[in-house]
């Protein structure tokens, strides 16, 4: 393979401590590698990188880009899609696609691409939406991707926690791994969703009982976080709290951050899981992100991303399938529901975040308080949530607002004054460097994921590499790199997208218990409404598998 | 794989049938002296079309230029040129192709500004338009297995049209919330006639068909608790008043019900039916503020929830798209393939899979047997002797491998089972893909609008 020389760039890698300093790039068969030991070798082909600030690619560690949520959002929304600017054309070998809040597949890669972003993340597929979500996958080129499953009210998992067997629990969820080919584990509403399903009230605590299985937020939580790091798996057990979006929910995060003591965790779009005041009285919304920002801080076994809200239109969907039941009521708007056997399920509701209204106001802010809150840059990392807060689109306009705290206090000046007293916003004068956004946007979210070859440009990182043109206008900055290189090959060359190579798709491998499988397999024969045979997936049904490594030492 | 001739005989399971909306995955085929002999887990429709089925049938030419055997280069560069010529192409059938194959052909739809429209339009096009109104409730089959203990059949006999749904997914099954099996479910049917289904159904309501709008309205407005008129009630739904109330009391007490309906939603009007599937959507949002319900299709045979799938995450949009402008659009109606066709808008056509072209209006029908039209699918068709380009393929399932999608979104694998004959509908659209070289790049002009946020 050819080699490729970024030369003379501003590079931005904070993971190998390099903050603004000048200096060549070598690439060889897609991984960067150590500048050739003769002064005078020549690359294949030199961009020339002088003035330009270089990072590693970036890495969306939460998003919802595949699967049967996603296409049925993109099939109840043509209204978003029908203009000019919402739609990309045919052009040579590029495929056409639609945008709106949720992209076609094709043109979700090429926009991802188009931002600099090289690896994204979905981060809740049930199951048994495994082999839909990997085909998916295998049209949205330009992005290695990857799919956190869903476990969190999974009847065998449930089962086993109720048994409280750790062996047990620990084959389960590897065995529900491997079968969808997924990278990490996710729950969603522990146990909650499933309460839902049945008829149930909302687990609104720690420590509420799911009917039937006679098993609580906390054991789930728990345990999975423990099975988890016993797997060794790369990623922490990635975490969507427990009264979403309900006022005075702050506590039940804070709870469950404790609850998890001794094991990793990853709490998801911590924004919609930080307000406080009391279900019941709306008016007394605020935000609590400091209380939740400091114990982040002083705890290394915990990571964030934000779910930022960005003012616009978008469409809210969630495996919480309760959340979804309750957006629909909350907003009168048409309403997709999906109840997925064993395993949550999801559901679809279009919404419009306007910066009129309190609510989302002060659900922008509180975002922004996240960032600005916690004194770890590697410890938060940059999503939307994609779309549920608002497109990944937007991202450089959130790293815009981190940048530069005069355009906050602009966007802020305009909102409902309320907002002003209910949120420290306005009194945080920090503002992002280059290298803190770096860390936001790749280097923490690859560290956060377990893949020491992403975020990075040392020798052996893939090469994934944005050069942006610096300038006093952030969002454009990053909204319209000059270069990104995937895996070593030049994609988008002079701001304009050339090649658009497939990406990867990453699993972890897993070594599942002969009889344990056997069992479980028995079980779903008996309770699925499919053969077993069917759930099972095979690494030829994925699109350009690469099988992720344990992690050592634990 | 090489079948074993003589008296030996040997079994393939798990293998998926495609014959009804169940795509029963759990089938076994039992093959002996070279003919599948047997097969178990099947219903009647399944081993009429299984049982017999020769494992090393007979080859014929694998491409036909109008009517006639040619060599396959021939007739490819024949098919290459006639799509490339076209200005206003369509692409249709594929509801019988796994979704690789669907994949392949709205990329060839992308590359020559096709309008590309899977399934049967007349019945696809009311659903999603329904669909994007209103959206829908719904759940994957085993969750009426484990949960459910109200099922609903509205307008459909799946005695009749989908045997096996009622022992393997809806009423018959042990369930974990359903522990006694069918005497654990209350099984409603509504339906213009006294069905097989209804013969074993706890409670049939008769409905003519012109009534079904008023009778969903009406009985939304029950579950509501909205003062009604009994005589208004009892002559817009031609139903008595006290089984109505009994019915919504049934609903409103479920714990989780399923209502089942076939594609029109009804056995009423055609024109009505998207207002049927928004009535129906509406319906059961209203009974998710009592109980857990949720609304399901029952289901076409082979893979026509794949294929809209598919077209969709590729493009944003289905069940028909014209990619004629360069990218995605669609205006429901307007872009119909049947009807570009009956309008005589369109200059050539690809049909993929054995498909009724019933459905049509006449004039699409003409229309096809004017317009110069490339077949994929199997030889012996009354299609494959009147496209200009015939290409032969085996049958999904039996030849091809890939997945198909069922009814509820949920993908199963299908398995190829006998030695291939021909190349795949997959293959041969791959062949196409290869000669119809993507247009030349402007060096000026980008991918175009929306590459970044703006």
């Amino acid at each position: 393979m050819s080699t490729l020389r970024i030369a003379g760039g501003r590079i931005v890698d904070p993971a190998n401590g390099i903050n603004d300093s000048v200096g060549d790039i070598w690439i060889k068969d897609g991984r960067v590698v150590d500048p050739p030991a003769e002064p005078d070798a020549r690359a294949d082909r030199t961009i020339d990188a002088r003035g330009c600030v270089v990072m590693p690619g970036g890495v969306d560690v939460h998003s919802h880009i595949a699967g049967s949520k996603v296409n049925a959002a993109r099939i109840m929304r043509p209204e978003e899609r029908r203009t000019e600017d919402q739609v990309m054309r045919r052009w040579a070998s590029f495929r056409s696609g639609t945008i709106g809040s949720v992209p076609s597949t094709f043109t979700t890669g090429y926009q991802y691409a188009g931002l600099g972003y090289t690896t994204a993340v979905d981060a809740a597929i049930p199951p048994l939406g495994a082999r839909h979500a990997h085909a998916e996958f295998g049209d949205t080129p330009l992005v290695d991707k990857a799919m956190l499953v869903l476990m969190g009210n999974n009847h065998a998992i449930l089962d086993a926690v109720r048994v409280g067997d750790p062996h047990r629990i620990k084959q389960t969820v590897a065995w529900l791994l491997d079968a969808a080919k997924g990278f990490g584990v996710k729950a969603v509403n522990p146990g909650g969703v499933e309460q839902w399903k049945q008829g149930g009230d909302r687990l609104a605590g720690w420590d509420d009982r799911v009917d039937h299985f006679n098993v609580s937020p906390r054991e789930i939580v728990s345990s999975l976080a423990r099975a988890v790091d016993a797997l060794g798996l790369p990623h922490p057990l990635h975490f969507h709290g427990l009264n979403l979006g309900v006022p005075g929910n702050w506590s039940q995060t804070l709870e469950g951050m404790k609850a998890v003591e001794g094991s990793r965790l990853h709490l998801a779009h911590i924004q919609f899981h930080s307000y406080g005041g009391s279900p019941d009285q709306a008016g007394d919304f605020d935000s609590m992100v400091a209380p939740l920002a400091e114990y982040v801080d002083a705890h290394p076994n915990l990571t964030v991303d934000v779910g930022q809200v960005m003012f616009g239109e978008t469409t809210s969907m969630t495996a919480d399938g309760a959340v979804g039941h309750y957006l629909a009521n909350l907003h009168g708007r048409k309403w997709f529901n999906l109840d997925v056997e064993q395993e949550d399920g999801c559901g679809v509701v279009p919404i419009t975040y306007d910066d009129r209204n309190y609510v989302h106001a002060l659900q922008w802010a509180i975002g922004l308080e996240w960032f600005l809150r916690v004194g770890d840059p590697w410890r938060v990392a940059l999503s939307t949530d994609h779309p549920n807060g608002a497109s990944f689109r937007t991202y450089p306009d959130v790293i815009a607002l981190l940048m530069d705290r005069g355009l906050r206090a602009d966007v802020l000046k305009s909102l409902p004054e309320r907002v002003r007293a209910r949120s420290g916003l306005g009194d945080l004068s920090r503002e992002y460097s280059l290298s803190e956004i770096a860390i936001i946007t790749r280097a923490g979210p690859a560290r956060i994921l377990g893949l020491p070859w992403k975020g990075h440009l040392g020798p052996g990182a893939d090469a994934d590499v944005t050069i942006y043109t610096p300038g006093h206008d952030k969002r454009r900055m990053f909204a319209l790199p000059r270069w990104v290189v995937k895996g070593g090959e030049v994609v988008v060359d002079d701001g304009e997208l050339r090649r658009a190579p497939a990406g990867r798709t990453l699993f972890s491998g897993m070594d599942v218990d002969a009889g344990v499988r056997g069992e479980l397999e028995q079980w779903l024969a008996r309770e699925a409404s499919f053969h077993p045979a069917s759930f099972r997936l095979g690494v030829g049904d994925l699109a350009d598998p690469l099988e992720v490594g344990r992690r050592e030492g634990i | 794989m090489p079948e074993n001739t003589g008296t030996t005989s040997r079994t393939i399971e798990p293998f998926t049938c495609v014959q009804c909306g169940c795509l029963c995955d759990d089938v076994r085929l039992v093959i002996e002296g070279g003919r599948i002999v047997d097969a178990v887990s099947v219903c009647a429709i399944g081993r009429a079309a299984l049982v017999g089925v020769n494992m090393e049938p007979e080859t014929g030419p694998a491409a036909l230029v109008r009517g006639k055997p040619i060599d396959v280069e021939a007739a490819l560069d024949e098919a290459s040129r006639i799509l490339l010529g076209a200005r206003a192409p369509v692409i249709v059938g594929l509801d019988q192709s796994t979704n690789e194959t669907v994949g392949r052909a709205v990329a060839l739809g992308d590359r020559i500004g096709a309008v590309v429209e899977v399934g049967d339009f007349s019945t696809t096009g009311p659903r999603v338009a329904g669909f994007q109104r209103r959206g829908r409730v719904s759940a994957t089959l085993g969750e009426i297995k484990n949960r459910a203990d109200v099922v609903v059949f509205w307008a459909a006999d799946p005695i009749t049209t989908h045997p096996r749904h009622w022992e393997r997914y809806s009423v018959e099954p042990i369930g974990r919330f359903v522990p006694e099996g069918r005497a654990g479910r209350k099984v409603v049917v509504i339906d213009e006639k006294r069905t097989p289904t209804a013969e074993r159904a706890d409670l049939f309501l008769a409905l003519e068909p012109a009534g079904e709008l008023e009778f969903l309205s009406v009985l939304r407005a029950l579950v509501r608790g909205v003062e009604s008129d009994p005589k208004r009630v009892e002559a817009a739904t031609g139903c008595g008043f006290e089984a109505l109330v009994e019915l919504a009391g049934i609903l409103r007490d479920a714990r989780y019900g399923g209502w089942f309906t076939g594609a029109l939603a009804g056995r009423g009007a055609v024109e009505l039916a998207e207002a049927r599937h928004q009535a129906v959507t509406a319906l059961v949002r209203e009974l998710n503020q009592h109980a857990r319900f949720v609304s399901i299709g029952m289901g076409e045979p082979g893979n026509a929830r794949g294929a809209e799938d598919v077209l969709a995450w590729q493009t944003g949009l289905t069940p028909s798209v014209d990619l004629g402008a360069g990218y995605p659009e669609a205006l429901p109606g307007a872009t119909s393939a049947a009807h570009r066709l009956a309008r005589g808008e369109a200059d050539a056509a690809v049909v993929v899979g054995d498909i009724s072209l019933d459905h049509w209006p006449a004039a699409a029908r003409e229309s096809l047997a004017r317009v110069p039209f490339v077949f994929i699918g199997p030889p012996v068709n009354a299609l494959a002797s009147s496209a200009a380009v015939a290409f032969s393929t085996g049958t999904v399932g039996l030849d091809e491998d890939g997945s198909i999608t069922r009814v509820d979104g949920v993908s199963l694998p299908v398995r190829a089972i006998r030695a291939r004959r021909y190349p795949t509908e997959r293959e041969w659209l791959d062949d196409l893909l290869t000669r119809i070289e993507p247009p030349a790049a402007l060096s000026s002009d980008g991918p175009g609008a929306g590459m970044v946020s703006s």
